[in-house]
């Protein structure tokens, strides 16, 4: 424990330096506007202004970053309250008694209960976060390549078992994921795969590219102008204090959302959506009231917005202690770390402490500036979403071209990202998730890597994944979960089918 | 036709023109995996879990149930985007960016010429400035010199 607070305080050290509280400051407020912003998610704006901080070091970049990462899950609430539009999908079930407490003339209240609850559970995850991370990495630098094959077979099954889509979809997402991610030269025998004489696919994908396709042009395309609200009455700062009664009714929930975000938070998967369905969910089954749900009961804007800023905080457990992306979010934030020379992983803690450590206190600071942002600027912001779609969405194609080409100076990028693009429009026709396609391609090299080191050093013996105890537990794990999910999928009934259908067939 | 019906055969006839064009890849044996391993093994998931999907696409809704309603605003951005692309490295960063901007706000949406002009040269010139002068990463210039 001793350590741990002196590993803090070597955090605070860098965290307090006014330049890094700056990046903080801008992340936290881009984020901000990212989350409020329909068409333009946490996952394309963190990809999109990946190239803005090539000029900064590791620690000012990733806190950058990750502010515009938890960011947007703050900011995501005021449109889901004010317009009930989800700025971001984390936000849908904030819409529903979000904006019908804005209908009855509370919705400065639900905004303050938003980012209250927010602010508790991401101070809650972040204190999890340094407790649980170190000790984790710790325990991962017994991993070989074994284990880490059987840790990203585990990541991939829990993937689908927990997907808001269906088990099928999501592995063949994460499918054509890992089948990306082997296009280029091989690691380990030097042949060109699927690279068709173009010399810049002998590098791969780029992960940055295929995310800002997917998630940035492709819900442009599939969102035509007219289909955005552009009408919204902010309400006044006076208006913004909840009563005694509804601070009293957000307590519970806000505990509650902040305990099962976290937790749901670690697991791969597109974990801060799930953890705020989830919890709306669990309000809903335990509330005395429950028909008061979807006519502005408080517990449903607070649970949830807790929930998924608690499940933001908690996916980066597994990035820093691990090396192991649990969504696309994260995928890119590694990236952006492996860019700058910092291989995410169990070494951080030990070769990176002033990143390590000055990364989760600036999770703190982070926190307390999101809560000052996000209540007396309400009205500020609001203006920002006044800006007509018209104007905007060329606006986010531009950033999305300049975003791709700074990378690697390469104009195939840019034309990965297009194709990217179409692809994420048909997938959205045919009900695909495309966030599993994303971590199959950030995996793909590791997985590939410790699968092929594995059976070389057993000399072809598959038992070699069962006979080591770390990997056999992660592989029975991931066989008792598959076999849930198979059997969940045979009987047509699944956790998701304890949802409410409204919120159920929300993406 | 369902719509898994259509999903599930995209994924199925995808993997065998994928597995088609992974026949010089060496599969190797176990004691040495070859680089065409690990894909052959992703494509033949990839073909049953398509063809899972095909099986039960019963419950999915009709083909033709699929809303295209926002087909034409999709083409009408992707078109200019790949036009722009297409141009970005020889007309360079600036004149690119000012065209697609005001092909999409003008012509696109239909927005008044008088604020569309501004909006495209004005939102062009200060992106330069900012990745330019202040970040420091260079955009691309065309021949033209700007």
């Amino acid at each position: 424990m001793d350590g741990i607070l002196d590993n803090l305080l070597l955090g605070f050290s860098v965290a307090f330096r006014p330049d890094i509280l700056l990046y903080a400051f801008i992340g936290c407020l881009v984020g901000t506007l990212v989350g409020m912003l329909p068409g333009i998610g946490p996952l394309a704006g963190v990809s999109i202004l990946l190239p803005a901080t090539f000029g900064l070091d590791a620690t000012k970049a990733i806190i950058m970053l990750a502010g515009i990462y938890y960011g947007s899950q703050y900011g995501g609430s005021t449109t889901s309250i004010l317009m009930r539009i989800p700025g971001e999908a984390a936000s849908v079930m904030t819409c529903i008694d979000g904006h019908a407490m804005a209908r009855k003339g509370r919705a400065g209240a639900a905004l303050a209960i938003a980012a209250v609850g927010s602010f508790v559970a991401g101070t809650f995850g972040v204190i999890m976060l340094t407790l649980v991370a170190p000790p984790l990495a710790s325990f991962a630098l017994r991993f070989g390549p074994p284990e880490y094959t059987a840790l990203l077979v585990l990541g991939i099954i829990f993937l689908a078992y927990m997907s808001t889509t269906s088990l099928l979809r999501t592995m063949l997402m994460a499918c054509t994921g890992l089948l990306f991610g082997c296009i280029g030269i091989d690691v380990m025998t030097g042949h060109f795969r699927y690279s068709f004489d173009i010399k810049e696919l002998g590098d791969g994908i780029g992960i940055v590219p295929v995310a800002v396709g997917l998630f940035g042009l492709g819900e442009i395309l599939s969102t035509p102008s007219k289909t955005v609200a552009e009408k919204i009455s902010p309400p006044k700062f006076r208006e913004l204090m909840p009563t005694r009664e509804e601070w009293r009714e957000s307590a519970a929930p806000i505990a509650r959302g902040s305990v099962l975000g976290f937790l749901v938070g670690i697991v791969p998967g597109s974990a801060h959506i799930i953890a705020s369905f989830l919890s709306y969910a669990v309000e809903k089954r335990i509330s005395k009231t429950p028909e008061a749900f979807g006519k502005g009961a408080v517990a449903g804007v607070a649970g949830p917005e807790s929930a998924n800023n608690a499940a933001s905080t908690g996916a980066f457990v597994p990035m820093l202690a691990l090396g192991l992306p649990t969504g696309p979010v994260i995928a890119v934030l590694m990236a952006a770390l492996l860019i700058h020379g910092v291989p995410p992983g169990p070494q951080l803690v030990t070769e990176h402490p002033q990143v390590f450590w000055g990364f989760i206190a600036s999770m703190y600071v982070g926190n307390l500036m999101l809560l000052a942002l996000n209540l007396p600027l309400v009205g500020v912001f609001v203006r920002v979403l006044q800006i007509p779609y018209a104007y905007l969405y060329p606006l986010i194609i531009m950033f999305c071209i300049i975003g791709v080409y700074e990378v690697n100076h390469s104009i195939i990028d840019v034309w990965i990202m297009l194709i990217m693009g179409v692809l994420g429009y048909l997938l959205r026709k045919f009900d695909f998730d495309p966030a599993p396609l994303v971590l199959g391609l950030v995996i793909a090299p590791t997985f590939e890597l410790s699968l092929r080191q594995s059976l070389v050093m057993s000399n072809g013996n598959w038992t070699i994944f069962f006979t080591r105890p770390i990997a056999g537990v992660l592989l029975v794990i991931s066989g008792v979960l598959l076999a849930l999910a198979a059997a969940s999928w045979l009987s047509r009934k699944d956790w998701r089918s304890n949802l409410p259908a409204e919120e159920a067939d929300k993406p | 036709m369902r719509r898994d019906h259509v999903a599930g055969g995209i994924f199925i006839v995808a993997g065998a023109l994928v597995l088609l064009v992974s026949q010089d890849l060496p599969f190797g044996t176990l004691p040495s995996p070859g680089a065409g391993m690990l894909p052959v093994l992703l494509i033949g998931l990839m073909i049953a879990l398509g063809a899972g999907l095909v099986l039960g696409a019963g419950a999915s809704p009709p083909a033709w149930e699929i809303a295209w309603g926002d087909l034409p605003h999709a083409l009408k951005v992707i078109v200019p985007a790949c036009a722009a692309v297409a141009f970005y490295t020889t007309g360079g960063f600036l004149l690119t960016m000012a065209c697609l901007l005001f092909f999409l706000t003008f012509v696109v949406e239909r927005r008044p010429l008088l604020i569309a002009v501004p909006f495209s040269v004005g939102v062009t010139v200060l992106a330069h400035t900012l990745f330019s002068n202040i970040l420091k990463t260079p955009l691309p210039r065309g021949v033209l010199g700007f």
